[in-house]
């Protein structure tokens, strides 16, 4: 079954078509036919197409909105020079990751008025996310108005937290009248990393007894404790800004200096907002760059700000690390992935550094050499093994969508695999 | 007011065309809003990158005649009835028919204004205030002939831009207007009289009712100059007492004094357009 996933930013969209159903996805051999992005929507975009073993197809356009961003997409993917797709009738569904599912979605769901409806009750609580998403969605019904689309939520495998996890120290009223709790983000992303850590392990996810630190490490960071394949606490909270300093944004805060701020600068709620997501973290405390690389590279030459930026990250890391091995009660195994987690080498041994005594390191020389592919980092005989763990959250996305339009929905949506998926 | 709109419409993603008395005043409203979003930037408002896009959607133009493609013309020249009824004959002449005409004004007729044109069922009032860009009000004024589609294009349009929009019906100052000038004027006649400092009216009114700026305040940032204008307008068109300009206002701007923008009104200003000191009136 063929299945488009989207990813739909404010102004961008990203895409994959793949290839999957029930027998291939418990194999672990599904894959990805194609893909690519498409920027800067509502001006010149950017778009870039790839399709595995050919030369990337890099064009620029005139793309104001995301139908004909949907539309390029559709037309590449269509494109008889390509072999991908006789006719766009082949995709026989689409989904797409939504950021924000509240408490209403505690899995992956198809489409519909009522659910496009829960996905927009959601829009104050991710303004940067949610509504490109349904933006994207609206974009798809526009251009294939009869195939099944299903949204993947970021939120529904933190929706097993417990209530002591998610929970805030506030008036409990704020949580009966408007929801106010942690949901947790990068859910798909933990899920599959979790899973793929477990089947690294030589053990079942779902197994009782297993306790895993998922770190998804990228332009967003979050860190998750999970036992038996289910998530029991994660970084980020009620939006995606809790937690780990991240690119721009700032991760936990007093809310007391956030007020103060307020009031001293004369800024409302408005700007408060775009301060803590847009203006702070990396970006923030550096004054240089929200790219780690670029961090790092200014950390070489001397910048001694882009080197407290990157101190701040890894110790909010390593704190967040050392507080789940507490909630978990012991780790037996770690991944990092997303951007940073798979290829910053420097980063993963300076979030564990000092962390030994807890059962954590990392092999200098084995850590050096991993980039990009599922690879084991702690040195041999460790009490609690690392991994670097490519995420691939477009092909849980794809799976979720096939198992829901083929009414075979899985009951956890964790798929088992025997050997990595994304490729590498 | 033309840059803030300009700034608001490019901002909720609209290609922006900018038309001013020339094609070099055109084009230094554009630097103008590059240099008010810097300003934006340090206060958290946009990024480097949302002000990028800003200013790729707009585009100083050499005169009218560039506006032909234009969907909707959002007219925001200085409130002189003349000048206006000129420039939307003009409008009518070189935009597409379908082009729906805007002006910005609260004071003047729309009525009046679109009788100048062949178009009178797509004449509207819009009226933007200062600054555009943040204030989240637009008033929808309907002239006697703006047609039902024409403001149903207008909400659309003002949802758009993700502001609120109130729809009335032409009146001189419409609400706003209309009813903030008198407050301002009388804070004028409480100074005027001696009866408290400029200061102090101001602080009493912030305090006293949770206003974020004091009408004297407010009177210099909407410039004196035209307020007085608004204000001739509405004592001419309602011919109510209430409205008659406060004399303190006239000497003010007879001595130069009309506001944030000359830095000095009722309060002194610096570049930046905050307060120094309070002045002694």
């Amino acid at each position: 079954m063929k299945i488009l996933v989207l990813n739909c930013g404010s102004s961008s969209v990203k895409f994959q078509l793949l290839e999957t159903d029930a027998e291939s996805a418990r194999a672990g051999t599904d894959r990805a036919l194609a893909k690519g992005l498409v920027e800067n929507i509502g001006g010149t975009a950017a778009l870039k197409f790839e399709v595995p073993g050919r030369k990337p197809v890099k064009e620029t356009a005139e793309i104001l909105e995301h139908t004909v961003a949907v539309e390029k997409v559709l037309g590449f993917l269509t494109d008889a020079g390509n072999g991908l797709l006789r006719d766009r009738r082949e995709i026989a569904a689409v989904g797409h990751r939504v950021v924000h599912g509240g408490e209403r979605f505690k899995a992956s769901a198809l489409i519909t008025d009522d659910v496009l409806q829960g996905i927009e009750a959601c829009f104050d609580m991710a303004p940067l996310h949610n509504p490109p998403n349904v933006r994207g969605y609206q974009a798809v019904r526009a251009v294939l108005p009869d195939v099944p689309q299903v949204a993947v939520f970021d939120t529904s495998f933190h929706q097993t937290m417990p209530a002591e996890a998610y929970l805030y120290g506030l008036p409990y009223v704020l949580y009966q009248r408007h929801g106010i709790r942690r949901y947790g983000f990068h859910g798909t992303s933990h899920r599959f990393v979790s899973a793929r850590l477990a089947s690294l392990l030589g053990r079942s996810p779902d197994d009782a007894g297993l306790r895993l630190i998922t770190c998804h490490l990228g332009n967003g960071s979050s860190v998750a404790a999970i036992r038996g394949g289910r998530s029991l606490d994660t970084s980020m909270g009620f939006t995606p800004l809790e937690g780990l300093v991240m690119g721009t944004r700032s991760g936990d805060v007093d809310p007391a200096a956030v007020l103060h701020a307020m009031e001293r600068e004369e800024i409302g709620v408005g700007q408060a907002n775009a301060m803590l997501n847009k203006h702070g973290g990396l970006l923030g405390i550096s004054g240089v760059s929200h790219d780690m690389r670029a961090l790092l590279e200014a950390e070489g030459q001397g910048n001694a700000r882009a080197g407290l930026a990157v101190d701040v990250f890894c110790y909010r890391l390593r704190k967040y690390v050392a507080a789940y091995i507490g909630v978990l009660g012991g780790v037996d195994g770690l991944a990092f992935a997303g951007g940073i987690g798979e290829n910053s080498a420097a980063i993963r041994a300076r979030a564990l550094a000092g962390l030994e005594g807890l059962g954590l390191s990392v092999d200098a020389s084995l850590n050096a050499a991993a980039r990009g592919s599922e690879t084991e980092i702690s040195p041999p005989g460790a009490a609690t093994r690392v991994f670097v763990v490519p995420t691939n959250e477009e092909l849980l996305i794809a799976r979720d969508t096939c198992a829901i339009v083929s009414g075979t929905p899985s009951s956890s949506g964790v798929t088992q695999q025997s050997k990595p998926a994304s490729g590498e | 007011m033309g840059k803030g709109i300009a700034t608001a419409c490019a901002g909720a993603g609209f290609d922006v065309l900018v038309v001013d008395r020339s094609a070099a005043i055109a084009v230094y409203a554009v630097e103008k809003i590059s240099k008010e979003l810097d300003r934006d930037i340090a206060k958290w408002r946009h990024t480097t990158s949302e002000k990028k896009a800003i200013l790729g959607r707009l585009r100083a133009v050499d005169g009218p005649g560039a506006l032909e493609p234009a969907d909707l013309v959002i007219e925001a020249l200085s409130d002189d009835l003349a000048l206006k009824v000129q420039t939307f004959a003009e409008l009518d002449r070189v935009c597409s028919p379908d082009t729906i005409l805007a002006t910005n004004s609260s004071t003047l007729s729309v009525t009046e204004i679109a009788a100048h044109t062949k178009r009178p069922d797509r004449v509207i009032g819009l009226h933007f205030l200062n600054p555009g860009p943040r204030v989240p009000l637009v008033e929808i004024a309907r002239g006697l002939e703006t047609s039902d589609l024409t403001v149903t294009a207008a909400r659309e349009f003002v949802h758009q831009l993700g502001k609120t929009g109130v729809e009335l019906f032409e009146s001189p100052g419409y609400v706003t207007t209309r009813v903030i000038v008198p407050f301002l004027n009388e804070a004028m006649y409480v100074l005027m009289e001696g009866v408290a400092t400029a200061d102090a009216v101001d602080t009493a009114l912030k305090l006293g009712y949770g206003l974020p700026v004091g009408p004297l305040a407010l009177a210099d940032r909407l410039g004196l100059d035209e307020l007085l204008r608004w204000m001739q307008h509405l004592f001419q068109e309602l011919g109510d007492l209430k409205y008659r300009p406060c004399p303190l206002l006239r000497q003010k701007i007879r001595a130069g004094h009309v506001g944030v923008k000359s830095g000095r009104g009722f309060f002194e200003y610096d570049e930046n357009g905050q307060v120094k000191t309070a002045e002694a009136a």
